[in-house]
Formats: structure tokens, sequence, C-alpha cells
């Protein structure tokens, strides 16, 4: 039969036109003459950045930093990526097994993607049947809707607030109290120098500029970590680094990094590195301590002036309670410094200005809350707290702090719980003798031992029996500690929802998955400068919302709808009255004070800059009149010894900071037989925690061999016949990874990086392509919390731990699988 | 209606069946409409060509298949799966993905709203066309393609057709074929894929012998 006659018998046939169905419609007029959105140059900003944005054709085409931020970060040119990503979340999917089955659905399927599409209606029905169904049976213990975190900027459309509003609307749930970035020191802190100081605003760069003769960057890398921040970021603090580089090197700043590896920061300022053995900074402590006092270089005055319980910590450092005299040579031992260097390093902190800078890595550890302690008391034999360019911050690493505040008001948020006398539909507050309040990294032990009563911070938590959780624009299938044990509590959860943008593997753990959109897709308002709060940034729409994703302002008024409480929810307010009145009460808030425009002209012009602020010293008041001014500890004064903490009676956290030993530790360590490797997974240098790893072409920038970078020194890794660009393993008994090797003599032995951040993508423990909802699956890509411990830091803050962790490493010789933790279509070359 | 215009007809019927196809899941009303008796009749003298017999066959049996809700959801979670998710499970339809320079590469393109999107937007403009808002996709999605060339079929003269056919959708079918039979375990998208190959490059054959 030819062509012709084929075609000719179709015609015969009365072909198949399926009704209603075809995706192309005539060309409205709106779009025919161009009109609508507009091209040209918006305002927006994120985590990243402030920025500008061009739209062409429809589409974001270019972005460019906001004209005041002088050091953007790089991971500007990955928004377009996020944006426009194979990985975003389209429409509103149900697990298949949950749409048929509901609460009675096989959990082990979760993790094998097999999901469907339904309409937002069905979508946010079957939610709110679930939370009826939970609500009803178990009550509020039965549901968690806590677990929130850095969510993305902009004060109307945090997710955060939407969600836990809404679902507050519904009923009561359980919640988390801290958070994985600064558990344990924004839990000792407050009783030792009475603020979480993690969250507060520091002495100011000028004035550590001016004053300070030594730095020392303990476990801190600002260099890296300043580059993302808490809302829109321009990134001034680096204009004070590019002093300090300068100070360092005609040497009249001299800055020590102590420090296992050799930091970005170090590199960048060209400044020295002490290293220390991994976890062991405590011990290095006390040995510099120890030779301060019997050098007599401490400042007493100050000890009696200003802090209390001295003379009960100093018969532990002299060995008088424990027969262990923490003598430089004691701390030698253990860390692997010289006593040489540590009775130096104690002469060097005492003789001049010193400020110390804290990173936040070394409280993410067993015990995390003694190095925090120790340094403080460091601080405190040196004397000067509340001196400018002395004394020590725990924060200067992190959004703009150090930067002078304007000291305007900021706008506030949409508010994240019910309005005064509005009540929840299941107004049930019974949590059946449980815990409404949990630790934040100890949800996944509620899930597998529910009943169980811990100790935290003086109180006892009663782990409430949690089934289902509701998540928004947070990842704890990143952020939390041990995958496979996170299989195991998974298995036991009736529902899983969660609002996100992308595909994280959160959304891959879950049955209902509801697409938000990007920032870029909806109007909003923020603070630019994070601490400095040196303006408010319009946040103005560039496109979409793309697929069928909606803001989150919608899909929870939408879910309000649901309840019967729309109106409670909005307050009847638009997207754009809720921005203007925002706006309007900050514009209230700052009257006379700051100027600020109309709400019309600030949107046009995108923003409102409101100009320095004045150099400001932490804790000068304090030292200026302790009685007047007291700290917020319970005895006002800096306490060496904690009464409080000390009554808790906790064995791995007493009256005191104390030297432990870890579970796992390197260099000789427990454990460091079978696995001697540690393994840091801090804070990447290319992502903000795991939002832009999506991003395909910005990670292509950094990934190796397609996996996360794993950082290697050379020596381990010419033991291991490993070159760089070579795929490894990285093992231990709780989990396993493939990550592309980068040999650096940043590094040293017995050490190694993978950042966190890193997309969990699972695949069957021989590299084969199912498997991946399976425990002991392989991470094809290179997430470091496959491997990390499930622990809390002690019994005080119950904390996540997850840089006490040893592993093993290898050349990877099996199956390479493809990655699977973003989208199928681009083959990885391997 | 000239016979050149009812065999263009014809072919816009296919391109335009194949679209619907990719363009959502099969519900109870496009599995009635699909299996109907004309339906039946068409499906025969499509398979009736050796290059589509297998796949049509393997399609026709599949849609016997569905008699339960269970059934069609099975098969729509394929089709998300494929075609909704961007995960190691999908062979997502939008020719940007197969046609694009590797993401290694230096420019930092987007992988999605990208080059092929602009393109196929002016495309449908020029024809005072644009994607229906019900359908919140790419312009470089295959249903939308697909459709499009039903519409040129009976619009626009072979040479402009071929030109087109050639140069925006068969250069890659063929990746996106590979993608389906690398992920999918149903078997209803894979022959649904390869049909639509088969079928655009014997009608870029018949188009080309044509001019």
């Amino acid at each position: 039969m030819n062509r012709r006659d084929f075609l000719k018998g179709l015609v015969g046939t009365s072909y198949v036109v399926l009704s209603g169905s075809s995706v192309l419609a005539p060309l409205n007029a709106l779009a025919a003459s161009g009109a609508g959105a507009s091209d040209g140059w918006l305002t927006t900003g994120s985590h990243f950045g402030a920025f500008k944005m061009k739209r062409k054709n429809g589409v974001i085409a270019e972005v460019k930093p906001f004209d005041s931020d002088k050091y953007p970060t790089d991971m500007i040119n990955g928004v377009k990526g996020l944006v426009y990503n194979p990985s975003r979340v389209r429409y509103p999917m149900v697990r298949l097994d949950f749409l048929l089955n509901g609460h009675k659905s096989d959990t082990t399927q979760r993790g094998d993607f097999r999901f469907v599409r339904v309409t937002w209606d069905k979508a946010l029905s079957l939610f709110k049947d679930s939370l009826d169904e939970v609500q009803t049976k178990y009550g509020p213990s039965g549901l968690h809707a806590g677990q929130t975190g850095w969510r993305a900027t902009g004060q109307l459309h945090s997710s955060t607030s939407h969600m836990q509003r809404a679902v507050g609307m519904h009923g009561n749930f359980v919640k988390k109290v801290g958070d994985y970035s600064t558990g344990a020191g924004q839990t000792i802190l407050p009783y030792i120098l009475g603020s979480t100081e993690v969250y507060a605003q520091g002495t100011s760069w000028p004035l550590i500029l001016e004053n300070s003769k030594t730095i020392i960057l303990w476990s801190n890398d600002p260099y890296k970590n300043l580059q993302v921040g808490w809302n829109a970021e321009t990134h001034e603090s680096y204009a004070y680094l590019a002093q300090l580089k300068d100070k360092v090197a005609k040497g009249e700043i001299r800055v020590i990094s102590i420090d296992p590896v050799v930091t970005k920061t170090q590199q960048y300022l060209g400044c020295e590195q002490l290293y220390v053995n991994p976890q062991t900074d405590v011990a290095l402590m006390l040995g510099i301590a120890h030779e301060m006092v019997a050098k007599n270089l401490h400042d007493k005055a100050f000890i009696d002036g200003y802090s209390l319980g001295f003379d009960r910590f100093l018969p532990y450092l002299q060995g008088e309670t424990d027969g262990i005299e923490k003598t430089p040579e004691w701390a030698s031992d253990i860390t692997g410094v010289s006593a040489e260097i540590i009775r130096d390093l104690a002469k060097v902190m005492t003789q001049d200005r010193t400020q110390m800078l804290m990173g936040w890595c070394i409280q993410r550890q067993q015990h995390g809350e003694q190095p925090y302690w120790m340094a403080a008391v460091l601080a405190t034999m040196i004397g000067q707290i509340g001196l400018p360019g002395g004394g020590i911050s725990y924060g200067h690493h992190y959004s703009s702090i150090g930067v002078p505040s304007s000291g305007a008001a900021a706008p506030g948020a949409f508010p994240r719980n019910l309005d005064e006398g509005q009540k929840p539909i299941f107004d049930n507050n019974d949590f059946k003798g449980t815990s409404s309040t949990i630790p934040v990294a100890r949800w996944i032990d509620a899930i597998l031992e529910p009943g169980k009563t811990i100790d935290a911070n003086g109180s006892k938590v009663t782990y409430p029996d949690i089934k289902m959780m509701v998540f928004s624009g947070n990842n704890p299938w990143n952020h939390h500690q041990d995958r496979n044990r996170m299989k195991q509590a998974f298995h036991k959860l009736e529902c899983v929802v969660t609002i996100d943008m992308n595909w994280t593997a959160t959304c891959r753990f879950s049955d209902i998955v509801l697409p938000a959109c990007t920032t870029f897709e909806r109007n909003d308002i923020d603070v630019y400068g994070s601490y400095a709060n040196r303006g408010i940034l319009a946040m103005q729409k560039m496109v979409g919302p793309l697929f069928e994703s909606l803001s989150d302002f919608e899909i929870f008024t939408r879910f309000a709808r649901l309840l019967g409480k729309e109106k409670e929810y909005t307050r009847g307010l638009t997207e754009r009255e809720w921005i203007a009145n925002l706006y309007n009460d900050c514009k209230a808030a700052n009257a006379e004070k700051f100027d600020m425009p109309d709400f019309d002209t600030f949107w046009k012009q995108g923003y409102v800059h409101f100009g320095e602020g004045k150099p400001w010293t932490r804790h000068a008041a304090f030292r200026e009149d302790p009685e007047i001014n007291p700290l917020g500890t319970p005895s006002g004064l800096i306490e060496i010894f904690s009464r409080k903490i000390a009554q808790y009676n906790y064995d791995d956290c007493p009256g005191h900071p104390t030297w432990m030993e870890k579970s796992e530790r390197c260099h000789g360590g427990p454990g460091s037989d079978k696995f001697p490797v540690w393994m840091q997974s801090c804070h990447p240098d290319k992502r903000l925690h795991s939002q832009m790893c999506e991003s395909e072409a910005y990670r292509e920038s950094y990934a190796v061999n397609g996996r996360e970078p794993v950082y290697l020194n050379p020596i381990d890794a010419k033991q291991r016949g490993i070159q760089s660009g070579d795929i490894v393993r990285v093992f231990n008994d709780r989990g396993q990874l493939l990550a592309g090797a980068v040999v650096s003599d940043n590094f040293p032995q017995g050490v190694i990086r993978i950042h966190e951040g890193a997309w969990y993508g699972p695949v069957g423990e021989d590299g084969s392509k199912e498997g991946g909802a399976e425990i002991g699956a392989l991470c094809s890509y290179g997430d470091p919390n496959t491997l990390t411990q499930d622990i809390g830091t002690s019994k005080l803050a119950q904390a996540c731990a997850a840089y006490t962790c040893l592993v093993e490493f290898e050349k990877y010789r099996g199956k390479v699988p493809q990655v699977s933790a973003f989208s199928g279509p681009v083959e990885i070359a391997l | 209606m000239s016979q050149q215009q009812s065999v263009n007809q014809a072919r816009a019927s296919i391109y335009q069946l194949l679209s619907s196809l990719f363009a959502k899941e099969v519900d109870h009303q496009i599995l009635h409409e699909l299996t109907s008796a004309q339906a039946m009749a068409f499906w025969q003298q499509l398979g009736s060509e050796p290059s589509f017999s297998h796949d049509v066959e393997m399609i026709v049996a599949k849609l016997q298949t569905l008699t339960s809700d269970k059934a069609l959801l099975e098969l729509a979670a394929d089709y998300c799966g494929l075609f909704l998710v961007g995960t190691k499970h999908s062979a997502s339809p939008y020719a940007s993905l197969y046609l694009q320079k590797q993401a290694s590469s230096d420019d930092d393109q987007p992988l999605l709203f990208g080059e092929q999107h602009q393109q196929m937007s002016q495309f449908l403009k020029q024809s005072q066309l644009q994607v229906q808002s019900e359908f919140p996709e790419p312009a470089d999605h295959i249903a939308v393609m697909l459709a499009y060339v039903a519409h040129i079929c009976v619009n626009q003269d072979l040479a402009q057709q071929c030109e087109f056919v050639q140069h925006n959708l068969a250069n890659w079918l063929a990746n996106f074929v590979n993608k389906v039979a690398e992920v999918d375990q149903g078997s209803f998208y894979l022959p649904l894929a390869r049909l639509t190959q088969s079928w655009v490059e014997s009608d870029l054959q018949w188009m080309q012998g044509e001019l």
C-alpha cells in the first residue's frame, strides 16, 4: 500500500478527534498587542541578594545586583535556573497509593515517586480530610506542623506563617523549639551571657577594625557564609573584610583562624591558621585558660565584677575535682596543638585588644554547648567584653551582623498565629500527656519512640505520637541527620504534606505535594541588608506563577476558604493590600525618623534607603554598669558556673564548661579504628543550605563528575588511589553516598568535607536505578546527611549534632548510577 | 473538499490526536472516545501501515485493559512520572531539554522556557495562536508542537509544513523516545511515543516526496 492510499484510507475512517482537547487557542487581543506584563527591569531580592531582573518576551532574561550591593555573590547567576527548573513542582500531586488507600496506604512506597496529578480543589480537600482524620482520631498530638526553616524571602508570602496560620485555623499541632543551625548555642548562651547571642547584633566592624589587635576566627568562615542572608542580602560586611585583609597585610591586625581546615576566609585574608583536631576545641580552650591562670594573665577585676562562678570552675581547670589538670600538655595530646603554641596563644589573647569571632559549626556536635560556654569563659578571663574590638561574638559570619544598623523599623509580616479571639475548628488542646513543643532535631526520635520521656533544657519532654507532618518551604530531607533512620520513621507516618516549588527529597517522601511559586512569581516586600536593616525592597513579580503553582498567600487562602474561614484568614485583604499595609505600618513606625514616600512611589521606585547607621559595641552598657544594665542571666552577670544548669544534674552538660569525649572522634578518638575519617558538613559555599542545589547550570559550575564535591587531603587520597575527579564512595554503618573527589591541601589528613544542602538522590544499594526508597540506598549525588549521626548535643539543648560523624571512603568501582536527585533528561557524562 | 485537503485533514487529525494524548492523562471521557466503534475503525486503518502496526496494537490492547478507575489511575501515574515530575523517572516533554546545549556549557540558559519556547511562541504568534491558558506549559511542550503541526497541515503549504516538522520536531523525537523507553514501565506511553516518532518520520518522508 503506498502512502497516498494509506492516507486516503484514513480519510475514509471517522478519525478520532478528542473533544475539547486542543492545547492551542486563537491569539487573544492582549497577547497580540504585546501588552500585559511588559518587558524591562524590575526590582526584587532573595537570600542571595537584592537585585534587578530584566524581563524579556515574558521570561526572566537577566539578573544584575542591586546598585548598592558592591560585593554580590555569584549565586545570583543561579536564580534563573531555580525558576525555570525541570524539577519544578508543576501541579498538585498525590502519591498514588495514598490516593487509593488514604491513611492506610503502603508507606514503604514513599520515595518511589508514584504520583498522580490532581486538581487544586482535590488536593486541598484531601489535605483537609487528612487533618480531619488526624484531629478526630488522635487529637493535636498526632499532627506536627512545626518543622519550619529558611523559606524564601518576603514578609507577606513567608511560607511558615501561611502554613501555620492556616493549619492552625483547622486545629492545634506539635511545634518545635530551636533550629538546626544554632540549636546548642542558642540554648546555652542565655544561661551564660543572657541572650542567644547567635542572632544578636554584634560590635560594629568599624570599631573592630579600629581597635582590635588580634582577631580569633574560631571555626568561622565569614567570607563563605556572608554570601547569603535571612533577608535580601546586600553584602556590606565584605567591605569590612576587605579592610581587614588590608590590615592583615600591613601587620596592623593579627588574625588567627583556629580550624582543622584552611577556610575560604583564611585564604582571602591571607591570615594565619592554627590547626586543631576536630571536635577538640574545648580541650584547647581549657589549655589556654590553664596557662592564663598559671601565668596570671587573666583579668581578675573583670572576672570579679562581671561574672559569677569562676571559683567553681577553677578547681576543675586545675584538676582538683577530676584529677586531671588541664595543662597545655594535656590539651596538646588531645588537640594536636603543641603546648608551646597553646602557651603562646594565652599570651597573645591577653596582651592586647582581642576580638573572638565564633562560628556555628563547633556547636553542631555532641556536647556542642561546651565550646560556646568555654569560649565565653575565655573572653571573660581576657576581660574585654563590652570594649570596642574586644570580647566575643557568635554571629559576625551571619546576615550582615556587625554592619552598623540603620536603626529604622522594619516592615511587619503576615501573621503566623491566629488573631486574638479566633479559634480553630478542632479547638482541642489535649496532647494526651505528651509535649506540644519538642526540640527541633528530635522529631524523628518522637516518631520512632512515641511516649518516651527525655530531658531537655531543664524540663521533661514526652514525645507525642505523630501521625502526620506538614512541611512548607522547608526541606528536612536535607537538614536532618541519618536518611535511613528517617525512612524508618516515615514508614510510621500516615500522611505527609509538603508545599514547595521544586521536587526536594522531602516532596518525594510525601503523600500530597502542592506547588508553590518562586519568590519571583509574586509581589512582596522585604528588608534589605539583613541585620543592618539598610532599607526596604519592593519585590516585584517578574513572571508567572508558572504551571499551576500558586503563591503561599493564594494556596492557604483557598485552604481557608475550604474551612469557611477565608475572611478570618486574609482579614479581608488582597495581596496588594497586605503589601501596602505592611509598608504603611512601617512608614508610621518610622515617622519623623526616616523619610518614606507613599506606597505607590515606593513601589515604582523599587526601594527606600534608610542610610548608614552608627557604630555600636556589644555589651558596652553592661560593662559600663552591670547593675543598671544586667545581662539576661539569672544573676545578671556572666555565668562561668551556672547554678541552674548544675541543678539539672545532666551528665553531658554539668555546671561549668567541661571537656567530654565524643561518641565518635577521629585522630585516635572513639570509633576511629573502624572509621578513621571525620566528615564535616558545613554550610555550602555555592548554595543556601539546599536552596539552589537544583539550579542545573550553576550546579555544574562546582559539581565534580555530576556529583557534589568531597574535599580530600592529598595523602588520604593517594593511600586510597583517588585523584581529583574520581567518584568516591563515602560510607559508615549508617549509610553510603557517592561524591566527586577534589583533592586539596586545604584539608588535613583524616578530615573530609561535603557541604550540607546536597540534594538526596537515593538509588539501589548496588547503584541500580530502583530501590531508592529502601533502607541502605546509595545516595547518587552526595548528601552528607546520609551518613551523619542523629543524636542530640546533650540533655540541655538536644540539638543537631551532625558534626560528630566518622566515615571511611574509597574509590568507587561499582556500577555508576545516574544522579537521581534532580531531573532526568539531562544526561551526565561519566 | 479536494482530495489534497482531505488528506491534509486526515494528517491533521492524527497530529491532533497525538497532541491530545501527550497533553493530559487518559480519563473516562477520552477512554470512551478512543474505544468507540469509530475509533476502532480508525486504529485499524492506522495500524494497517506496517511501521505503525505494532505500536497501534499495543495502544489498543492497553486501552482495552483500562476497565477500572484503578487501571486509569495507574496509567495516570505513568503519565505523571514520565511527563510531570522532573525526576529520574521523567521524560520531560519539552524540546528544550533535548536540543539545548549541555548544562555544563558556559552559558546559563535555563532549561525550561528557554530558546525553544521563545521560538515556538513566535511560530504560534505568526499563526495567530497561543497556548491555551488552561494548559500552563511552555510552548515547546510536545503537545503544543503536535497541535501546531495539526494546525499548519490545513493552513500552510507542504513546504512550510515540511520545514517546520524537520527543524522543530523530528530533530529531537528520537532522543525523547529513548528517554521514555528508559523510564517507562508501562505499555502505553512508550508505544505512543514510538508511534509519534514513526508517524512524524513517515509524514516527513511523504511531504519530502510530494515536494
